[in-house]
């Protein structure tokens, strides 16, 4: 079924961009430090649907951040076309167990992943417990960046020209 | 969808290669992963099965570098062009800022070329997204071969929105990175018409004439038809790809290694999409299951209603009875 529909302009531009400002990553990171304390997890990302990392907080070994937001990504839109056989309209939650590290991952709002490296020095139990209740304070920093009207995207004037030259420049 | 971070100072892009089957999409991207400078490319992720096939996607982060104060990303992903992989396609088109559709020269491939397009137009439109509001370009891979079709009969059965086009030959790495470039200054392109200090505002309309991605003036409606003889497409277009881009346009394309090209297409296609087709049709029907609920209370309501009126009568009548 097509869910096609006609857009305002506002909601076109919100459609096609989301914007985070250093105010909106400032409190979200603030929130995943108090998250990283309380539960004792090593290592908190939050990444939306499309695969790009928001921001991130905690011990980061070398790991390409780019490739493990692509395929955390990848791994929760996988689930949920089970979800949906279920009746479910998607599954809120994810865990993988590993042999040292581990990954939770749970749905902020109805977009972004917050997604939660940790090991024995805590518990799965601890993890969820907190990554629920910072999952709904994330939300709603969140639901206001998206509900933030769309305008000028702040980026340089000089962008558009810039960018010409850089593609210039990598590909010829 | 663009996103835009003050805060890691960075702006990520999607561009996907879309395409059928054994088009040349992944050979694309490993193309790109090859010749890419190493500071500006991450790993190439694949999800393939044991034949080489992609089961889930492949992935490729592209950075531009600093632009305008902006580390500029791109996250380049394939799709699996197997009929029957449609779910994963949809998926993995989530979100999706600029599509480069692989189709393939074989005539043998024409139909699959076709299908495949239209499945991307529907498959986009299920994320309410109209594919000519879309950044995308088509490539015509396979160009080598002996009876490859002629580009403007390729043209004039699957550009129906005259974005640009480009002749490739992606196992030698012809035409893969003429292709990217252009659609890549598409997508950053809309970043600007978007954006509400820019007047050049986003029409929706298809790009009607775009400008040819190579070198050579050429009758508008067919950009890549002009490089078919002497010069490759893509051998050319880099010096005029940013004109191009300017024009807002979009559609996905698969292309696939020459050399692997006899492989048989899977007759389990149609039944497959079917089945695919089906959690779709289930979740219709689940959303049409709170008006078969109402229907029933309103069904209750009124017999109730009958009931008591018929009620109220036999006792009227009894006492005009007495």
């Amino acid at each position: 079924m097509a869910a096609q529909k006609r857009m305002s302009q506002n909601d076109r531009l919100r459609h096609d961009r989301l914007t985070f400002y250093k105010e909106d990553i400032d409190r979200i990171d603030k929130l995943l430090a108090e998250f990283l304390r309380l539960s004792g997890a090593k290592c908190a990302l939050l990444i939306d649907k499309e695969g790009h990392l928001v921001t991130k907080r905690g011990e980061l070994r070398t790991i390409d951040i780019d490739t493990i937001s692509a395929l955390v990504a990848g791994s929760f839109a996988a689930t949920k076309e089970m979800a949906r056989l279920l009746g479910e309209d998607e599954f809120t939650a994810m865990f993988h167990q590993g042999e040292r590290d581990n990954i939770q991952l749970s749905l902020v709002g109805d977009r972004t992943l917050l997604t939660i490296l940790f090991d024995d020095r805590t518990t799965v139990g601890m993890v969820r417990l907190y990554a629920g209740e910072t999952a709904k304070k994330l939300a709603d920093i969140y639901r206001e960046a998206i509900d933030r009207p769309a305008g000028d995207s702040g980026l340089d004037q000089a962008y558009g020209s810039d960018a010409k030259k850089t593609l210039d420049k990598l590909f010829d | 969808m663009v996103q835009i971070n003050f805060a890691l100072k960075e702006v990520n892009c999607k561009v996907v290669y879309y395409g059928p089957g054994m088009s040349g999409k992944t050979t694309n991207l490993e193309i790109v992963h090859q010749k890419a400078p190493e500071e500006n490319k991450g790993e190439l992720t694949s999800i393939s099965t044991d034949g080489d096939r992609t089961l889930f996607f492949d992935f490729m982060p592209l950075d531009l570098g600093n632009v305008a104060g902006m580390r500029t990303k791109f996250q380049l992903y394939t799709v699996p062009g197997q009929v029957y992989y449609n779910s994963t396609r949809k998926l993995v088109l989530q979100g999706v800022d600029g599509v480069i559709f692989v189709a393939d020269s074989d005539p043998d491939k024409m139909d699959e070329n076709i299908e495949s397009y239209a499945n991307l137009i529907e498959n986009l439109e299920e994320y309410g997204k109209d594919v000519r509001e879309l950044p995308h370009v088509l490539q015509y891979n396979k160009r080598d071969l002996p009876n490859a079709l002629p580009v403007a009969e390729i043209d004039k059965r699957l550009n129906k929105f005259g974005v640009p086009t480009f002749e490739a030959v992606a196992c030698t790495g012809e035409g893969v990175f003429p292709t990217l470039k252009t659609l890549a200054a598409m997508v950053l392109e809309s970043i600007d018409k978007i954006d509400g200090r820019n007047p050049r505002k986003a029409s929706g309309k298809p790009a009607a004439a775009p400008a040819p991605a190579n070198a050579k003036p050429a009758p508008a409606p067919a950009p890549a038809r002009a490089a078919a003889a002497p010069a490759r497409a893509a051998a050319a277009p880099a010096k005029a790809a940013p004109a191009p881009a300017r024009r807002p346009v979009a559609a996905p394309a698969a292309a696939a290694p020459a050399q692997a090209r006899q492989v048989a297409r899977p007759q389990a296609a149609a039944p497959a999409r079917r089945a695919v087709a089906a959690p779709a049709r289930a979740a219709e029907t689940a959303s049409s299951a709170p008006k078969g609920k109402k229907g029933k209370a309103l069904g209750l309501v009124v017999g109730l209603s009958v009931l008591v009126i018929a009620a109220a009568a036999g006792v009227a009548f009894f006492f005009l009875g007495q």
